[in-house]
């Protein structure tokens, strides 16, 4: 199965036309999602996020690279028929009613009418808006506005959804809805690209993150692995060879100092699997410790790290 | 299938958005008006066969018995003047807006991320802005129509073609708006630029009489290259109240050149929507 988003060396170069000046936006991010991944998109202001989000839509031309969207080019059209969009500062036309809007997003995707006004009806109690179909959106708040625009991305049923900033002006409770939302159709299999500067949101929901900062990948893979200071810390001397390599397959990361092997678990549970087997083994167990690593912590290093690195 | 459905919705969607902004129903107001003063005000008594009476408002005009025919046709022939000089200044400037507004931010993201292609997102936009002025017109130039046929009993098709002119002057000049709007996402730039046009029109036409009065050749043969390739809708327009007067056509130039211009520019600005980043 091709993979839900492909970028091989994606570049987008934008180009003053008075002053000639260049500014690289996305600088050859290569990416691979899978099918049914919830890939969270992380990245500090005017890192090049929304740009990447928009070559992965067709709505900006790369200068050069490539896009595909489950194994077609992310120029054709048909590319975007499994793909469902919430932008991020979206305007809606307000000559729409809630209904309206639905229907007219859907039948841009092909939607047969019957089925339109079906889904349309489903979408509208889900996301709490049924009292309001019919009334014009100019009168919807922010936050109704976003449960409706995360209602237009999945009207036709999408296999990819692509969120840019999904929470953005929602209360509380709103976010826990539209959370619930998203963690249902995880559960169905729909992959999830979710662009979010609220790193709490990615912690929660998502698998795997890429951390861009000035238009590159400074930092991807699955969370758990990028958060591995976040887990349990187990130090110990004279552990036995077989003892060692059973235990490096369960943990994130090894490392050997002075005789001294520091295994480094997700969970507790590997802690202490870790702490039985070695004890067992005759092991001396050194020290146990609990790190307290964030995704914030993740973040800021990662970024720090980038622009420290001179760019090309 | 699909391009249907995309297709009807872009259409509709232009459509819904006139009826929001109130230009259709501007316009309609306008046509009504119109329609209700022949109506209403107009009164035609056939007098003897080929002569009739006519009064406005009530009023007997001074001339007297007037021969019907020549009547509807000069009746006919001012419904058509006023369609193509006030009626494209009108239509040009409450419809320049249609299409500007898809290309604002936070909108166009949305349209361009659906699977849609860009030229027919383009297209929908410009056929539903056709649509919403050809039904105008139509409604206009069959209102009057029908009110002059009743009460003279003279039926001129020939008035029904100058509706199907003057819509193909305002889609040429659509080009206009839409070329420029697409490059510059300005209605206002694109409304003066379509102006443009419609004012070098009538200028333009006479560039035999013109021409002759510059000294240099260089500025004699611009003119003559100008009036080749500027839509020519002011000779539409004489070609509206040539067909109403019943004469035949002296030249079918300006409905083809009008027509590659249109056609030239529309492919211009597909191409340019094509390539663009939003």
């Amino acid at each position: 199965m091709p993979a839900a988003i492909e970028t091989e060396r994606l570049t987008k170069q934008f180009r003053s036309l008075w002053s000639g000046r260049e500014v690289r936006a996305v600088d050859g991010i290569s990416l691979q999602i899978n099918p049914g991944v919830a890939f969270g998109l992380l990245g500090p202001n005017g890192s090049g996020k929304t740009t990447f989000v928009k070559l992965l839509l067709s709505v900006v031309r790369p200068t050069s690279g490539a896009a595909r969207l489950f194994g077609r080019e992310c120029q054709e059209s048909a590319a975007r028929l499994k793909t469902g969009y919430l932008p991020e500062n979206h305007r809606f036309p307000t000559y729409h009613t809630g209904l309206g809007m639905l229907d007219f997003y859907a039948a841009l995707s092909g939607m047969p009418a019957p089925e339109r006004r079906k889904r349309a009806a489903e979408l509208l109690e889900a996301t709490g808006l049924a009292n309001w179909a019919d009334v014009r959106i100019g009168k919807y708040s922010k936050g109704m506005l976003q449960r409706l625009g995360l209602a237009q991305a999945l009207m036709h049923r999408p296999a990819l959804l692509i969120l840019d900033e999904p929470t953005d002006g929602v209360d509380p409770v709103g976010r826990r809805e539209i959370r619930q939302v998203l963690a249902a159709l995880r559960q169905q299999g729909v992959t999830i690209f979710l662009n979010s500067h609220l790193l709490s949101e990615v912690e929660l929901f998502c698998d795997e993150v890429a951390i861009i900062s000035r238009g590159r990948v400074a930092l991807a893979g699955k969370l758990a692995q990028l958060m591995a200071g976040s887990g349990y810390r187990v130090s110990a001397a004279g552990v036995p060879g077989a003892v060692s390599e059973r235990l490096r397959q369960s943990a994130l990361s090894v490392a050997v100092l002075d005789g001294v092997v520091d295994f480094r678990f997700a969970d507790r549970e590997g802690a202490n699997r870790a702490i039985d087997l070695l004890r067992q083994s005759g092991s001396e167990i050194e020290s146990v410790r609990h790190e307290q690593s964030t995704l914030e912590d993740v973040f800021v290093r990662a970024v720090q790290e980038s622009t420290q690195e001179p760019r090309l | 299938m699909i391009g249907g459905i995309q297709m009807a919705a872009l259409v509709g969607d232009t459509f819904r958005e006139s009826l929001a902004r109130k230009i259709f129903w501007g316009f309609l107001g306008c046509s009504t008006l119109l329609i209700l003063f022949f109506l209403l005000a107009l009164n035609i008594d056939i007098v003897e066969g080929a002569w009739a009476a006519v009064s406005i408002f009530g009023q007997e005009t001074r001339r007297g018995l007037v021969n019907v025919d020549l009547l509807v046709r000069r009746v006919l022939g001012g419904v058509a003047a006023f369609l193509f000089t006030a009626g494209l200044f009108l239509a040009i400037f409450a419809s320049a807006g249609l299409i500007p507004t898809v290309f604002e931010p936070g909108r166009i993201e949305l349209l361009l991320s659906k699977p849609v292609s860009r030229s027919r997102i383009l297209l929908g936009r410009y056929l539903g802005t056709l649509v919403v002025i050809g039904c105008n017109m139509f409604y206009l130039v069959l209102g009057v129509w029908t009110i002059l046929g009743y009460k003279t009993h003279i039926w001129s098709f020939h008035f029904l073609l100058a509706a199907v002119l003057a819509l193909f002057a305002f889609a040429v000049l659509l080009t206009v708006v839409l070329l420029v709007a697409v490059a510059s996402g300005s209605g206002v730039l694109a409304t003066m630029a379509a102006y443009f046009f419609l004012i070098m029109s009538p200028i333009l036409a006479q560039h035999e009489k013109i021409a002759p009065l510059f000294r240099r050749q260089w500025s004699r043969d611009l003119m003559r290259w100008l009036y080749y390739l500027f839509p020519k809708i002011f000779d539409l327009g004489n070609m509206a109240r040539l067909a109403l007067e019943g004469r035949s056509l002296p030249s079918w130039t300006p409905l083809w050149s009008s027509g590659a211009f249109g056609a030239a520019l529309l492919a211009a600005g597909l191409w340019v929507f094509d390539r663009k980043d939003y």
